[in-house]
Parts: structure tokens; sequence; C-alpha cells
């Protein structure tokens, strides 16, 4: 028995130099760019990343500031990444605080990891935002089930080779899409891919990606199907009996939502919890501001990366 | 009896080597460290070289005085495994057995192929990321019979005693009950995973199946048995080096050579070029 006990002390001595190696790599991975604008330490409650205007320097907010970029010829769009690929902490434009920062999401006041779905490490593909879309949550959409819209920023899935970071701002070529329901609520995933990837001249539609990517349409289905099973919940459904939509009606989607998030600035629709509007960009609507002032929002000196909980590399077989 | 890792310089360079330490004296990974940790309950010892999610294709360099672990090359250049979708990097804890060795000279009666001259290969499922020089204790669950390039390459399938799931796994079969997926997910990556190298795809043994508890403690036995006729000196070892600062009854033994070892200087990892992030997708493979 002292033997085992013995054992298991090496063990604690070991993982723990383990954890510092990780910790070390990580905080040297997370150089901020020139567009954005850090406050506090990664993985903690009061983490924030405000868009920074590039030119200026000050403040914005991705979700109204950045541009939506949409080119209908050359079908891209652009794109706001929130969580890279093979990452677990659960990034997302902040539509209820000012200028919408990328916060850490929670749940019951813990910071929010997804789950690894076996054999996926984190999430599957750079995921984000498409600015300047917002889902209406005040309407449902005849058309897709009767439902309401989840009162976020359209959502968008990279394929590119390159991982992204964190407020990575890029022009992404729209393939398709997949019409997911979370919690009764319609939440478009818009699947992509960043013009600089060397595949992007052989995929023009839905199609194509089934041909060059094999399996990466079936498994982005299934993963998003199943991501919260871990966190207690059911498996989510989809629209359209879960097929994906083609490119042409994909840019509809965007343009509609593009539409709705124009309906929100102008304060032509009303309800609760609906996103903040303050904005610096978009000139002759209500939450117009010349400029906010760091000091309004609190902006704290960027700091190490908190620990990540080591359940966090848990995996997650689902039968 | 605490193993620690004795890293000089940095991560994702020729120049990288991680050398292990028991109670601060290098030893070998291949020879010193016991392949039990205790052998009434069947606990063994294994030397992580490669943590799960990783790319660089590290190992314990048999050529090299104690062993240290380095990361392997081709032409000259470091070598990193590929990501074959929907994988990243090695989907398991990888290393080896210390004290065991696939010899090269004798085919195996099933397998028909020779030992790949390297110690027994193993693949650690529990859930917790490993890290490279970690002495883990494990027990064994089953094999899988690859055959990479013509040659035996057993792939041991364990857990780490510390795992949760630990108790519950006893065999092979207990694998796929409670971690339903691994064991096919785990055959098509090793038969895919040099394809984007441009090498043709590997073949399993036995249709690819993975064989029980039994069958790999026989096999775990044999490979003991041709590193202790190694290291007694009964076979011609190459250019395996054998030196050791704990074996006092061998040749090679060599207290001094510990000593021999420049200190401890770890350096902050080179950054890992983005091209290896990079997805592969081989046709028919995906699950």
């Amino acid at each position: 028995m002292s033997r085992l006990l013995n054992l298991s002390h090496k063990m604690i001595t070991t993982t723990a130099t383990a954890r510092l190696q990780m910790f070390s790599n990580h905080v040297n991975a997370s150089a901020s760019s020139s567009h954005t604008l850090p406050s506090g330490s990664k993985f903690t409650l009061d983490y924030k990343v405000y868009y920074r205007d590039p030119v200026t320097g000050k403040p914005g907010s991705w979700f109204h500031d950045v541009p939506l970029g949409l080119d209908k010829v050359g079908r891209t769009v652009s794109m706001v990444v929130e969580i890279p690929r093979w990452s677990n902490a659960k990034m997302e434009i902040t539509t209820k605080l000012p200028l919408n920062p990328i916060t850490q999401d929670t749940k019951k006041g813990k910071l929010r990891f997804i789950h690894n779905i076996y054999p996926h490490h984190g999430y599957i593909h750079n995921y984000g935002a498409i600015p300047q879309t917002w889902e209406d949550t005040t309407e449902v959409h005849p058309d897709v089930g009767g439902l309401k819209g989840d009162n976020d920023p359209v959502d968008i899935c990279d394929l590119g080779k390159s991982v992204g970071k964190l407020g990575d701002i890029v022009k992404i070529k729209v393939l398709g899409s997949l019409a997911l329901i979370d919690d009764g609520e319609l939440d478009w995933k818009v699947i992509g891919i960043n013009v600089a990837d060397p595949m992007v001249s052989k995929l023009n539609d839905i199609q194509d990606v089934e041909k060059y990517m094999p399996g990466v349409l079936s498994s982005t289905r299934n993963w998003f199907r199943d991501y919260k099973i871990p966190a207690g919940k059911g498996a989510n459904e989809f629209a359209f009996d879960g097929e994906y939509r083609n490119v042409q009606e994909t840019i509809k989607v965007i343009e509609e939502t593009h539409e709705s998030w124009k309906k929100l600035m102008q304060h032509k629709v009303s309800g609760k919890g609906l996103p903040k509007v303050i904005n610096t960009k978009v000139s002759g609507t209500p939450g117009f501001k010349n400029s906010v002032k760091q000091e309004e929002l609190g902006i704290k000196p960027e700091e190490d990366d908190g620990a990540v909980p080591r359940e966090v590399s848990e995996i997650y077989y689902l039968s | 009896m605490v193993y620690s890792v004795h890293q000089i310089g940095a991560k994702n360079t020729l120049e990288y080597k991680t050398y292990i330490a028991k109670d601060g004296k290098v030893v070998s990974p291949f020879h010193d460290i016991p392949l039990y940790a205790d052998e009434s309950k069947k606990i063994l010892n294994m030397i992580v070289e490669i943590p799960r999610w990783t790319n660089a294709k590290m190992e314990i360099c048999k050529e090299q005085t104690l062993n240290p672990i380095i990361q392997d090359t081709k032409k000259g250049k470091l070598r990193f495994v590929r990501n074959c979708f929907p994988h990243h990097g090695y989907i398991h804890n990888y290393g080896a057995f210390p004290q065991t060795w696939e010899d090269p000279n004798t085919a195996h009666p099933e397998t028909k192929a020779n030992g790949d001259d390297d110690p027994l290969d193993v693949c650690e499922i529990g859930e917790t990321v490993g890290y490279t020089g970690q002495v883990k204790q494990v027990k064994v669950l089953g094999i899988m019979a690859l055959l990479d390039e013509g040659e035996t390459d057993w792939k041991v399938i364990v857990i780490d005693v510390n795992d949760p799931l630990a108790p519950k796994l006893n065999d092979i079969e207990d694998v796929e009950r409670h971690l339903p997926g691994l064991l096919r997910a785990t055959n098509e990556w090793f038969r895919i995973y040099k394809i984007p190298d441009g090498k043709p795809e590997n073949q399993f043994a036995f249709t690819g199946e993975c064989k029980n508890k039994k069958y790999a403690e026989e096999i775990i036995a044999e490979c003991n048995e041709s590193w202790n006729k190694l290291i007694g000196g009964k076979i011609e070892p190459k250019e395996i080096q054998l030196t050791n600062t704990t074996l006092a009854n061998t040749e090679s033994y060599s207290a001094e050579a510990a000593f021999a070892v420049p200190p401890a200087d770890p350096k902050q990892d080179a950054p890992i070029d983005a091209s290896i992030d990079k997805w592969f997708f081989i046709s028919g493979a995906s699950a």
C-alpha cells in the first residue's frame, strides 16, 4: 500500500511540472494584434478584448464597427475569430456590454469550456461571427420552422488550414450553411474558407467541400448536434432536416440578417435583452458616439493567462 | 523514487534533448527504468514520448548514451506527424515500455514480420494530457499488430492507473464498452498517418483486430526477454547504446555516465511552423 501512495505522490509532482510548462507555452502564444484591445487575464471572469480601430487606436465594437464586407460577386464576407481551432474556451462577442467586447461565456458563474467530443479536440474549425449581422429574436422566420433568432451575430466556421487567433478579422469565401436549432432558437452556422487558403480556388459551393475535404461536413454536423451533451443537455436539432444550404441560399441569409442588424441599430425592434448598440462608426444611428474613452470601459492591463482547469483536457465518448 | 525530466535546449529544435532523472540522477529510459512498477499488481512503467494532440515525433534515441528523448528527423529536418481529419496530432499519449525491445533478428510466428528494432510502443488512453519524459504507471488492456513498412510494430493499449476509468477497464472489450469508437479510430489513425508524407497506407496483422490483455502480456514478456538478451550481451547491439547507470551486473553499466550528461538547461519552446497545422483529408478514411 505504501508503495502505491508513493507512486501517486510522484504523479502529483510531475503533473505540476507539466502544467507549468503548458502554461508558459500558452502565455508565449497569446500575442495581441494591432486591432485588439485586451483587458485582464485570459481564462478569468473579467477578461475582455475590445476591437481597436487600427487607425485611431480608439476602442470600437466587433459587432457594429467592423464592416460586413459582403461581396456578392466574389461571395466573400468578414469574420471576427472568437475561438481558434482546437481550443475549448467559449469566447464570444458579448451583446450585453457596451462596445461588445469578446469575453468568455459563463454558466452559473463559471467559465465555460466546451468539451472534447471524441475524436475531436475542442472546436474543429476556426469559429467566429459575421459582423453587422443579427439573428432577430423578436420575429419568427416562417421559412425556417417558425423559429426566432438567437439574438447574436451570425456564426461562421472557417475550414482553412491555418489556426486563427482570437480577434483576427479575416475575409472568408462563403460556401454554405447549416440551420442549427439551439435550445429552440435559430442559430445559423455559415461554412466558409479563408480567402488566403490554398484550397480556396477549388471550393465554390457546398458540394465541393465534400469532394475536397471528405468527411468534414458530416463531422461538423455531428459536432454541432452533440457538443452540449457532455454538459448534460440533449442533442441539438437542425432545420431543413440537417441538409446544408448552398452558397446562394447562404448569401441570402447573410443579407437578411444584415437587414435585421440595421433595424436593431435604428431601434426599429423592441424586446427584452436586446444587444447594446453603442458604436463608433455607424453614424446616424441612436447608439453612435464619436469616441468612447478607454477609462469609461475600465480597461485593465493585459496580464498572464489564468490557469485552465485540468478537466478541460478530458475526452467525452458518446455512444 | 521520483522521476523528473532533465531537459536541454528548446523543443522543436535539433538541439532539444530530454533525459530522465531518478532521484536527481540521470538514467536511461530504455534500460534503467524498470518495466514493472509493481509486478504483483501488474502495474507497468511507461515513458511518455508524445503527448496527446501534439505533432512533434519525439522518441527515445537508441543511439545516444543514456537514450535521451529527441525529435526524430527526416533528411535533417524535424519530423512532425500530420493532422489527418478529424484528428489533431497523436490521438493518445504515446510512448514506450522501458526494458523492452522488438528484436529485428526474429520474425513473430503469427505476424511473420521481424521486429522494428525499437522499444515496444504504448498508447495510453486516459483523460489527462501527459508530457514528454513523463513516467506513468499504467495497466495493460490489449495490443494491435501494426505492420509498419513491413516490420512488426506492436502498439500496446494501456490506461494510467490513476485515471478515473481505470478501475472499469480490465481487458480490451471494456475499452469498446466505455470508450466507444476509440479502437476503430486508433486503427484508422495508424493506417493513414504516413499517407500525407507520400507513403502507402500501413497494414495491420490479424485483420486489424485488437488482441486482448493476455495476448498483450505475452508480447510484453517476449520483448522484455529480447531486451534481457540485448543488455546481457547475447545479441549484437549494432548501433544501440546500452550504457546504463543502475544495472551493476551488466557490462554496459557505468555510474559515471550520469555525470557526463550536461546540466539541465531547458529553453522556451521554439515556434512550430504554421504549415504543421494543416489538415489532410484522406478519402474513405474519415469517421
